[in-house]
C-alpha cells in the first residue's frame, strides 16, 4: 500500500556563523493515511526542523538532502515554490506552537478562515466561502462560530485562536496536517479538547497528522505510533503501546523515568546525567553514549543502525545487537498505584498565614477582572505547599500579594507574625525580604543579561548587607552554585550563555544564598524540557529536605505537583475551591473543577487513554460560589448544592 | 466629550507655547530695532532710541508686553512684522501656498515612494535588488541637502540650462502658468524628496521585514498563500498603523525640512521668513510662525493617534472579548 508521507534519508543543517548544525541527520520514516504519529523529543532535537523539511518552509540558511520525499506520491524534492504552493494546505498543512502569534493580528479570525478556503478555491464566490468557513469553525467546535466570525484574534481566548489555527489548517482538506507543538502554550483542559479533536478530525475526515512534542503524555494520548527523536535522529519508533509498554531505547527509559506521573510518591525522579550535544558538529558514535549508563564500547565509535524488535517496533542502541550484554531496564512502564491517601490535620506552627486575599484588576473600556476572590490558607514550617490552576486562575496575582510585590485590594497576609502590608518596623521590613525568597517561571527575563552567575547569585546578600558566611561574596556565589549542581567554571557566565536549566539553577542559587525560611517559586518548570524538569524537581526535593525552608510551589503540572507538595490547593478563577492532603485531593477529588482538571490531564500511558472517554466540558460552567468548608478531615472544598461529602 | 477634552488641551499647549517663544525671544541678546529700521537703528540718538521702543510697546516688562500680545492675538490682531511693515499674517499668506506647495506635494510623494520601495526590498529581502537599493539608498541619505540642491543647479540649470535654478516663477509673469511653475519646482521637490525618501522606505524594509518572521507568516504560507499576497495583505496591514503614525507625526518636519532647500533656491517660503525672522528679532512674525508650527505638530500627532486607532483593532477601547488569558 502506498505510504501518504515517506521520508528516506533525510537531513537538514543549518549554515550558522559558528559552524553547520546539523539538526536532523538521517531520518528514514513514513505515515500511512490517516495515521497520527507522534514525534518526541527534547527542544533542539530537530523535530521542528524535521516538518519545515516536509512543508518546504525551512529558513533560506537550511540545506536539505534526501534520498526520498514524498507525500500523497509526489516527490516533493527540489520542486520549486510555485508547485510547492500548490501542495501546501491542500495535500499538507501545518499548526504551530504559539497561537497568540500565529493569527494575524489585524484581520477577523473569519477572514482569515475564508483567506484559507479560497487559496485553493480561488473561484469560490463570497457566500460560498463564508459558508464553508463557518462550517469548518463548527468543525473545530467553535462555541458560537456565527458570533466568533467577525472577531479578532485578540478578542479570543489562546484555545479558541488554537482552534481557527486548526480551522484554517483544514481548510483546503489536507490529507495531512503538521502539528508543531500545538497544544505546549494551552492549558490541559483546552490540551485535551483539542487532542481530542484531532482524533475527532481523523475519525470524520481521515486526516492523518505528524504531531510533534515534547510531552510523552500528549503522545501518548493521541497518537498511534509514536518516535521518540534525540540529537536529529529517531532513536526509537513503534506504535504507542511499544513505545511506551516495552522501550528499548535507553534515552527513552530516560525519559519515561523522569517522569513524576510513572514515580511513585517518595520515589525520586530519574534525571538523564549532562545535555543534549552540540550538533555542529556531531559526535562520533551514538550521540547519546556520553548520557547513557548502559553504553558500550562501540557506542563511542560507531552509529547504531535501527534494530527491529517487532514488525512495527525499531530502535536505534546497540544494546539490541545479538552480541550485547543482556541489560535489564530499570524503568516502570504504567502507572503506579495510588499510595494511601493520608488523612490528617496538617500539625506544625504556621508560618504564612493568609485571609481573605482579593483583588481585582481594571481593564480598559471601564470593566475588570476579579484575579483574587477571598482566598485564605495557611502554610505551616517546613510543608511543601502546592498551587494548581490553569492560566488567568490567579496564581501569579496570588504570589505577587505574598511577596509583596503587588498590594492586594483586600484581605491580610501574615508571615512569622508579621502582616506584610501592615504598618512595618525597619526590622520586619528587613526581616521579611530577607526571609522569603521568589523564583520565576521565565529565568531568562527575570536574570539581568549583563551580570554573570557570580554576580547574580551574591546580589541580594549584597544589596541587603549581610555578611557572606563564607568570606567572600565569590566564594558564597560558588558555594551555592556548587549546592545546586553546578561546577564553579559557571561564575563567570552571562543568563545567555546559560541552557535553560542552568539558568533556572542560577535562579534557584539566587534565592537560597539567602537562607530563606519560604521559598516561592512561580510555574518554575513551565519552561523547561521533561528530563530537566525531572532534573529541577529533584533538585527542590533535595533541597528542601536539607535546608527544611518552607515551600510555595506554584504550577499547572498536576503530575510534578503531587510528585513533590504536601498539601495542594486549587484555584479557579481567583477562588480556592479545594484544599486537601495531596495524595487524598488526587484520589478523592470533591470539586467537580479539581476532577475534570485531573481527567484533563494526558498520561503517559496509551493503554489507559484509549479507554479514557472524551473530554467535554465549559471551563467557565463549575460552581465557585459556595463557602469552603471541610468536607473530611484536613480536606476543604467548595461545595455545591448536590455535592455531598463523604 | 472627548473631543471638547482635546481641544482645550491643544489650546493650552498653545497657550504655553506661545509664552514660551515670547519669553524665549525676548531674552535672545539682538536689537529688534534694527529689523525695523535697518542699519539707521544704529546711529539713532538714545531718546530717538526710546521713542522707538516705546512705539513698538518694548519698552515695558516682558509679561505686560506678553499680555498686551495675547489680547491683541485674541482680537484677531497678531501685530506687524517690523521688517515688511506689514501685518504678519499677510506676509505669511503670501508665502504660506509655495512652501505648502513645496512641503505638501513633497511629502505625498516621499509617503508613497518610500512604502513601494520599502516593499520592494522587503520582498526580495537580501538579494541583489534589495542590496543595491539599500546600498544607494544609504549614499542619497548621507548626501547633504544644501549640496545636493547646488550639484542639481549645477548640472541641471548652469550645464544643461533644462531647469530654472531659483524662484518660484519666472520673472515678469506674475504667478505664472502651471507649466512654468512645475519647471521652477522640479528641482526643489528632487531635493526635498531626495533627502528625506531612504530614511522612511528603510523603515518600512525593517518593518516589514519584521512582520515577515511572525508566526501569521509562517501559517499562510502553510495554507499555500503566494510570498506576494501575504506581504500586501497581511504584513503591510500590521505595518501600516505605525507607517501612518511615523508620517503623521512627521508631517511638519518635512513641511519644514524644506527651509535649507528654499533658501539655496531662492524659493519665497516660509523656511525663508522663519529664518530670517529669528535672526532680526522679528518678534510678531516669529511667534505666529512658532504657533503655525506647533499647531501643525499637535494637530498632526492627534491625527496619527485617530489613524492608527482606525487602522488598528488592537488600540481601540471598544473591545468587548471576554477576559480570558492572563498570567
Amino acid at each position: 500500500m502506498e505510504k501518504l508521507l515517506q521520508i528516506e534519508h533525510l537531513s537538514v543543517c543549518f549554515d550558522a556563523p559558528a559552524g553547520t548544525v546539523e539538526a536532523v541527520r538521517d531520518v528514514t520514516l513514513d505515515l500511512a493515511a490517516g495515521e497520527i504519529l507522534a514525534l518526541v523529543g527534547e527542544s533542539g532535537c530537530g523535530k521542528s526542523a524535521l516538518c519545515r523539511a516536509v512543508m518546504g518552509l525551512l529558513p533560506a540558511n537550511a540545506r536539505m538532502e534526501a534520498a526520498r520525499l514524498s507525500v500523497a506520491g509526489t516527490d516533493i524534492r527540489g520542486l520549486r515554490e510555485r508547485d510547492m504552493r500548490r501542495l501546501r494546505g491542500k495535500v499538507f498543512s501545518m499548526v504551530l506552537q504559539d497561537p497568540m502569534t500565529s493569527l494575524d493580528p489585524t484581520c477577523t479570525v473569519g477572514a482569515q478562515i475564508t483567506e484559507a478556503v479560497r487559496s485553493h478555491a480561488p473561484k469560490l464566490g463570497k457566500d460560498e466561502a463564508r459558508r464553508r468557513a463557518l462550517e469548518l469553525m463548527e468543525l473545530v467546535k467553535l462555541d458560537g462560530a456565527a458570533a466568533r466570525y467577525d472577531r479578532y484574534p485578540g478578542e479570543l481566548s489562546g484555545g479558541q485562536r488554537q482552534l481557527v489555527v486548526l480551522a484554517i489548517a483544514l481548510a483546503s482538506g489536507p490529507k495531512l496536517l503538521l502539528a508543531d507543538e500545538p497544544t505546549t502554550a494551552l492549558d490541559v483542559t483546552v490540551q485535551a479538547q483539542i487532542l481530542d479533536l484531532l482524533r475527532d478530525i481523523r475519525r470524520e475526515l481521515g486526516t492523518a497528522a505528524v504531531l510533534v512534542t515534547h510531552d510523552l503524555a500528549v503522545a501518548a494520548r493521541a497518537a498511534d505510533r509514536v518516535a521518540v527523536m534525540y540529537a536529529g535522529k529517531i532513536v526509537e519508533i513503534g506504535r504507542a503501546e511499544e513505545v511506551f509498554g516495552d522501550p528499548r531505547h535507553p534515552y527513552t527509559w530516560g525519559l519515561l523515568a523522569s517522569l513524576p506521573a510513572l514515580a511513585k510518591k517518595g520515589e525520586s525522579l530519574y534525571a538523564i546525567p549532562g545535555m543534549p550535544p552540540t550538533l555542529a558538529p556531531p559526535p562520533k558514535g551514538d550521540a547519546f553514549a556520553c548520557r547513557n549508563e548502559f553504553a558500550l564500547a562501540i557506542d563511542y565509535e560507531r552509529q547504531p543502525p535501527m534494530f527491529p524488535v517487532t514488525d512495527t517496533h525499531f530502535a536505534a542502541t546497540w544494546l539490541l545487537d545479538p552480541r550485547a550484554p543482556k541489560v535489564t531496564r530499570s524503568v516502570r512502564t504504567g502507572l503506579p498505584d495510588a499510595a494511601e491517601p493520608e488523612r490528617r490535620p496538617p500539625a506544625g506552627e504556621v508560618l504564612l498565614d493568609v485571609k481573605g486575599l482579593t483583588h481585582r484588576f481594571p481593564l480598559p473600556g471601564g470593566r475588570s477582572v476579579l484575579a483574587l476572590d477571598g482566598v485564605s490558607f495557611q502554610i505551616r514550617k517546613g510543608e511543601i505547599f502546592g498551587l494548581v490552576g490553569q492560566s488567568g486562575s490567579g496564581k501569579s496575582t496570588l504570589a505577587r500579594c505574598v511577596m509583596n510585590i503587588l498590594r492586594p485590594q483586600a484581605g491580610t497576609v501574615v508571615y512569622q507574625g508579621v502582616d506584610v502590608w501592615g504598618r512595618l518596623s525597619r526590622a520586619e521590613r528587613r526581616m521579611l525580604r530577607t526571609d522569603r525568597q521568589i523564583v520565576f517561571q521565565d529565568s531568562a527575563g527575570s536574570l539581568d543579561p549583563r551580570m554573570t552567575a557570580s554576580e547574580l547569585i551574591a546580589e541580594p546578600l549584597a544589596v541587603n548587607h549581610v555578611v557572606p558566611p563564607r568570606g567572600s561574596l565569590r566564594a558564597e556565589a560558588a558555594f551555592q552554585l556548587h549546592y545546586v549542581g553546578l561546577d564553579p567554571s559557571y561564575l563567570d557566565k552571562y543568563p545567555a550563555q546559560l541552557s535553560g536549566g542552568q539558568r533556572q539553577r542560577v535562579a534557584i542559587a539566587r534565592a537560597l544564598a539567602m537562607e530563606p525560611s519560604l521559598l516561592v517559586a512561580d510555574e518554575p518548570l513551565a519552561a523547561l524540557d521533561a528530563s530537566i524538569q525531572a532534573q529541577i524537581l529533584e533538585l527542590f526535593k533535595h533541597l528542601q529536605a536539607q535546608h527544611g525552608f518552607t515551600f510555595l510551589f506554584i504550577a499547572h503540572d498536576l503530575a510534578a505537583v503531587r510528585h513533590l507538595c504536601d498539601r495542594v490547593g486549587v484555584l479557579y478563577r481567583g477562588k480556592l475551591v479545594e484544599l486537601a492532603p495531596t495524595e487524598e485531593l488526587y484520589v478523592n477529588p470533591l470539586h467537580p473543577y479539581t476532577r475534570a482538571l485531573l481527567e484533563a490531564a494526558p498520561l503517559p500511558d496509551p493503554v489507559r487513554e484509549r479507554r479514557r472517554p472524551p473530554c467535554r466540558f465549559d471551563e467557565a460552567a463549575f460552581d465557585r460560589s459556595g463557602p469552603l468548608v471541610e468536607a473530611a478531615l484536613g480536606h476543604f472544598a467548595v461545595l455545591g448544592g448536590e455535592e455531598a461529602a463523604p | 466629550m472627548s473631543v471638547i477634552k482635546r481641544l482645550l488641551a491643544f489650546l493650552l499647549s498653545l497657550l504655553i507655547l506661545s509664552a514660551a517663544v515670547f519669553w524665549i525671544a525676548r531674552l535672545a541678546p539682538g536689537d529688534p530695532l534694527i529689523s525695523y529700521y535697518g542699519e539707521r537703528a544704529e546711529r539713532l540718538s538714545p531718546a530717538d532710541r526710546a521713542r522707538a521702543e516705546a512705539a513698538l510697546g518694548l519698552d515695558k516688562p516682558i509679561h505686560v508686553q506678553y499680555l498686551r500680545w495675547l489680547q491683541n492675538a485674541l482680537r484677531g490682531d497678531l501685530g506687524i512684522s517690523y521688517k515688511y511693515k506689514q501685518n504678519v499674517l499677510t506676509v505669511i499668506g503670501d508665502r504660506i501656498g509655495n512652501t505648502l506647495l513645496l512641503g505638501g506635494v513633497g511629502y505625498l510623494l516621499i509617503f508613497s515612494l518610500a512604502l513601494a520601495l520599502g516593499l520592494v526590498c522587503a520582498r526580495w529581502r537580501d538579494r541583489p535588488l534589495d542590496k543595491i537599493l539599500c546600498k544607494l539608498g544609504t549614499v542619497t541619505a548621507c548626501i547633504p541637502e544644501f549640496w545636493l540642491s547646488l550639484l542639481l543647479i549645477l548640472v541641471f540649470s548652469v550645464t544643461l540650462r533644462w531647469l530654472p535654478s531659483s524662484g518660484a516663477w519666472s520673472l515678469g509673469a506674475d504667478g505664472g502658468s502651471a507649466a512654468d511653475r512645475l519647471r521652477h519646482l522640479a528641482l526643489p521637490m528632487t531635493a526635498v524628496v531626495a533627502g528625506h525618501l531612504w530614511y522612511y522606505a528603510y523603515t518600512v524594509r525593517n518593518l516589514v521585514t519584521e512582520q515577515m518572521g511572525a508566526g501569521y507568516v509562517l501559517l499562510e504560507r502553510a495554507e499555500g498563500l503566494s510570498r506576494g499576497r501575504i506581504l500586501l495583505g497581511h504584513c503591510l496591514r500590521n505595518v501600516l498603523p505605525s507607517y501612518l503614525t511615523i508620517m503623521a507625526v512627521d508631517l511638519p518636519h518635512i513641511l519644514g525640512g524644506t527651509y535649507v532647500v528654499e533658501t539655496v533656491f531662492s524659493y519665497p517660503g516660509i523656511g525663508t521668513l522663519s529664518y530670517e525672522s529669528a535672526r532680526y528679532q522679528d518678534y510678531d512674525l516669529l511667534m505666529v510662525l512658532c504657533l503655525l508650527s506647533g499647531a501643525a505638530v499637535m494637530v498632526c500627532n492627534m491625527l496619527a493617534q485617530a489613524v492608527s486607532r482606525r487602522v488598528d483593532p488592537r488600540m481601540g477601547a471598544g473591545m468587548d472579548g471576554e477576559v480570558t488569558d492572563r498570567g
